[in-house]
């Protein structure tokens, strides 16, 4: 397979692109689907290979049914002739032009395959990307064993094994509760959970929170399982540092201020700890999105995410978004925006409606958990202090081995207060990850202390010629 | 791998104000103003000089580029030029003190077609009169230099050969500028960065000054070290320099092994690879043929690179290419440089490089300084005075500057 041409392209198979593509392919277009992952759900429905008979059950997940139903309507669409599935395919370059429409062109997600990789020609573009775990640098953060949060819950998921016996879990955001459920289920001890946040900070959003109520569901579903395996959940409690001579041993914690600076003569050291995970809500996967140079805004968690109307269209026409990169909101708000984007796409007369793409009751549900991901995003904030935690000696970059001292520096004397300026000068998100990490912090310390990272930085962390890593031979290959 | 590295400079220079008035002014705080300043102090006794520096020091083509040094190139003039170069780099690490990684590790120029072989060992003769170390090598000598070429016969592009200079390399770019910087600062140089001209002053035809954002700086002697920017200068200066600026494109790949013993350039295929201090492979490819100051360029020319890259080096086909960037050349119709005065009195002006401008950097801050102080040039810039596009005397390096340009 080399070039494949179809209606609507849908990027990612979690749960917005999941829904985009079903909404698509059921409105009569015909769909091609890109997706990292060997097999549909993304990270939030991320399982055991679907190999036999062995279909996962769904525990230890959320809104399986919802997954279920989608997959055996993208299944269906399959079957019709409708929906190309292209799994284990990352976009590393997305093109627009007047006569061809969107060009997608593709690369492996692990490397070894052989042969061409597909291009994608498609008249509507509908990107579900969804984002990273967003790190915060702390001292000895770049030890073996410390981990993303959502990387242990994706370990879990797709391996049913653990990383570790041993767990501590830090950070702040209700995603936190799954990672430590989802360890203790799968028979790890989980001897922490630290939330840099105090659940009083939901209060002044008790309304949009009460609207909807799965989540408080959710969060009793979660009480219940941490009271079985005596799990404890602190507030108001952050990592001052992780420590160990060739990987992580000891977790040093402390109560935090409401700016969630560190309190003297608090907290204490968990010992012999195997695994730390560190969640600090998500960063938008914005590479694609930023390439066709998408209006964007500033999130209330501090994260860049592009603009859409009320039919996930950008500000780039036939160019759709949902889930992650238009504002973290979690998996039932991205199905939602899933279905409006790929019931939008799927309309060539670019006339639709927004009452045609999503029910009203649907909108209106839509809405509610907007609002709810921005009363999270408020109640569990990037702590405005973090950049406190830190020693002059604390890596911002791991790849590069760049520390803090060289981007202070390079930001009060050399006046380098961008993340491309602190990249020239430092290295800072010059290696593996390409900022993909460090990106966030690394824009947050060029602002300054306490300051938010500034639009233009996390933009230019993000946009890029190459989205993605590309093998050099394939980049040969479309010479041919 | 870190510890390989020097230490990130803390302090290597002052900060200060502009002056209002210097000696003399060199615009453009890249690797060649700071060459020039250097030089200038420690040779010709002017330390009452500045540069100015509209972005950051070193910010431009020589944090673009992709480090490679060699001095092997076709004609009496532009040997003799970059020889000198290159035995300067031979001495810089211990003259300013600063172990900017400058590996002689070798470089190589595959020769693909009858005429490549012809031209390249016209080449490696020419070299060798001039002094420069150059050798032929058939393609098992490149396969023994260099085992992960691909050498069989029925490639598109067969190695048929090569020119190779075992003292030829490559350096740490930055750090070379940085040195630069301390030494020039430690002499008396005033390095003004976020300082752009914006204008000339000029007493008839004589430069007495320039206008910046800062305010007006007056000075003895002006130079202009901007790369492709010199031709905006040269205009508000009141003449024409005949130079075109092209995107030139490189790309670096994840960290590995260290597999590529020296550096292997390509001219016929415009693809020249080599790998960096910590492992990651370094490559350059041939310019946008369009002219502009955008630091980009089009992804044609790298998949066509990329093609050429595969073909020479199969090890490399499953590296992940990680970035890419795009430099601005400065190139000339006779791809050699313009160093030398100017039709403005105590306007001196160096520029014009090419791709030849890193390997140039002490070369040219040499003879400039030389230029500048005696007010005439140097026997080794003197054939690249500005006036070779009147008299016709030109120095014509298309087949050596490896990209063409």
């Amino acid at each position: 397979m080399s070039d494949l041409t179809v209606d609507v392209a849908v990027v990612g198979a979690g749960p917005a692109g999941l829904a985009a593509a079903v909404a698509a392919a059921e409105a009569g277009a015909v769909v091609a689907v890109v997706d990292a992952g060997t097999q549909t759900g993304g990270q939030f429905w991320r399982h055991r290979p679907e190999t036999g008979d062995a279909d996962p059950d769904g525990h230890g997940h959320h809104d399986w049914n919802t997954f279920l139903d989608l997959r055996r309507r993208f299944r269906a669409g399959i079957a019709a002739g409708r929906v190309h599935h292209l799994p284990g395919l990352q976009v590393w370059m997305a093109s627009k032009n007047d006569v061809d429409g969107f060009t997608l062109r593709t690369t492996r997600t692990v490397v070894g395959g052989e042969g061409v990789t597909p291009t994608v020609h498609a008249a509507r573009l509908v990107l579900c990307p969804g984002g990273y775990d967003r790190q915060l640098p702390v001292p000895g953060w770049d030890l073996p064993g410390v981990m993303a949060a959502g990387g242990i819950q994706a370990f879990i998921k797709a391996n049913g094994a653990l990383p570790g016996k041993r767990f501590v879990v830090a950070g702040t955001g209700p995603f936190l509760l799954p990672v430590a459920a989802n360890i203790a289920e799968a028979g790890g001890e989980v001897l922490a959970v630290l939330e840099s946040s105090s659940l009083s900070k939901w209060f002044p959003h008790w309304k949009a929170a009460a609207s909807v109520p799965g989540k408080a569901l959710e969060g009793a579903e979660y009480a219940g399982i941490f009271a079985r395996h005596r799990i404890p959940y602190k507030t108001r409690s952050i990592v001052t540092a992780v420590s160990g001579t060739d990987r992580v041993q000891t977790v040093s914690w402390a109560k935090a201020d409401a700016d969630g600076r560190a309190i003297p003569g608090t907290g204490g050291r968990y010992e012999d700890v195997d695994v730390i995970g560190f969640g600090w809500g998500f960063t938008p996967q914005m590479e694609l999105p930023l390439s066709f140079g998408v209006q964007t805004r500033l999130d209330a968690d501090g994260s860049l995410v592009a603009v859409v109307d009320e039919r996930q269209e950008s500000s780039v026409p036939g160019l759709f978004l949902a889930g992650e990169v238009t504002g973290v909101g979690g998996a039932v708000l991205a199905v939602l925006e899933g279905k409006a984007a790929g019931t939008a796409a799927a309309d060539a007369s670019a006339v639709v409606l927004p009452a045609d793409v999503l029910p009203a009751k649907e909108a209106a549900r839509r809405d509610r958990h907007r609002r709810f991901a921005q009363a999270m995003h408020q109640a569990h904030p990037v702590p405005h202090a973090w950049q406190e935690w830190l020693t002059p000696e604390t890596l911002v970059c791991r790849c590069e081995e760049v520390p803090v001292s060289e981007v202070t520096q390079a930001r009060s004397t050399l006046g380098a207060e961008d993340s491309r300026s602190l990249k020239s000068f430092t290295r800072v998100g010059m290696g593996w990850c390409q900022g993909r990490v460090c990106g966030f912090a690394g824009s947050c310390l060029g602002a300054g202390p306490g300051e938010p990272a500034a639009a233009a930085s996390l933009a230019s962390a993000a946009k890029r010629p190459l989205a993605v890593p590309v093998p050099i031979s394939e980049l040969a290959s479309l010479n041919d | 791998m870190a510890d390989l590295l020097p230490e990130h400079p803390d302090f290597l220079w002052r900060n200060p104000d502009p002056k209002p008035s210097y000696d003399a002014i060199i615009v453009g705080g890249g690797g060649h103003g700071l060459a020039t300043a250097y030089y200038l102090a420690k040779h010709h006794g002017m330390t009452n000089i500045a540069i100015l520096e509209r972005g950051w020091l070193a910010g431009g083509n020589m944090a673009r580029n992709t480090t490679i040094i060699r001095s092997n190139y076709l004609w009496d003039e532009s040997a003799a030029i970059y020889e000198h170069s290159l035995r300067l780099w031979e001495a810089l690490p211990d003259e300013l003190e600063y172990d900017f990684l400058f590996s002689q590790r070798g470089v190589m120029n595959l020769a693909h077609t009858l005429q490549d072989v012809r031209e390249s060992v016209r080449r490696v003769g020419a070299n060798k009169l001039n002094g420069v170390d150059a050798e032929w090598l058939d393609a098992d000598q490149v396969k023994e230099l260099c085992p992960i070429i691909n050498t069989s016969e029925d490639i598109r592009y067969p190695v048929l050969g090569a020119t190779y200079q075992p003292r030829a390399g490559i350096a740490k770019h930055d750090h070379v500028a940085w040195a630069f910087a301390r030494k020039a600062d430690e002499l008396g140089v005033d390095i003004i960065q976020n300082c752009e001209v914006t204008g000339f002053l000029k007493d008839g035809n004589r430069v007495v000054g320039v206008q910046t954002n800062r305010g007006t700086i007056h000075a003895g002697k002006v130079a202009l070290c901007a790369a492709g920017h010199s031709s905006v200068l040269a205009k508000m200066a009141g003449f024409d320099l005949p130079i075109q600026s092209h995107p030139l494109q490189a790309l670096v790949s994840e960290l590995h092994e260290i597999v590529h013993p020296t550096v292997v350039m390509s001219n016929h295929v415009h693809v020249y690879v080599s790998q960096a201090h910590k492992g990651e492979l370094v490559m350059g490819a041939g310019i946008d043929s369009y002219n502009g100051y955008g630091q980009r360029g089009g992804f044609h020319v790298i998949e066509e690179q990329m093609a050429a890259a595969v073909e020479l080096f199969p090890v490399f086909s499953r590296a992940h290419l990680l970035r890419t960037w795009g430099g601005i050349v400065d190139v000339t119709l006779d791809a050699s440089p313009i160093v030398g005065k100017s039709p403005v009195e105590n306007l001196y002006v160096n520029c014009g490089w090419g791709t030849g401008g890193f390997k140039g950097t002490p070369g040219a801050g040499w003879t400039m300084a030389h230029t500048i102080a005696t007010d005439e040039p140097h026997a080794l810039n003197a054939p690249f005075a500005l006036e070779r596009f009147e008299t016709g005397a030109l120095i014509d390096e298309h087949g050596a500057a490896a990209v063409a340009h």
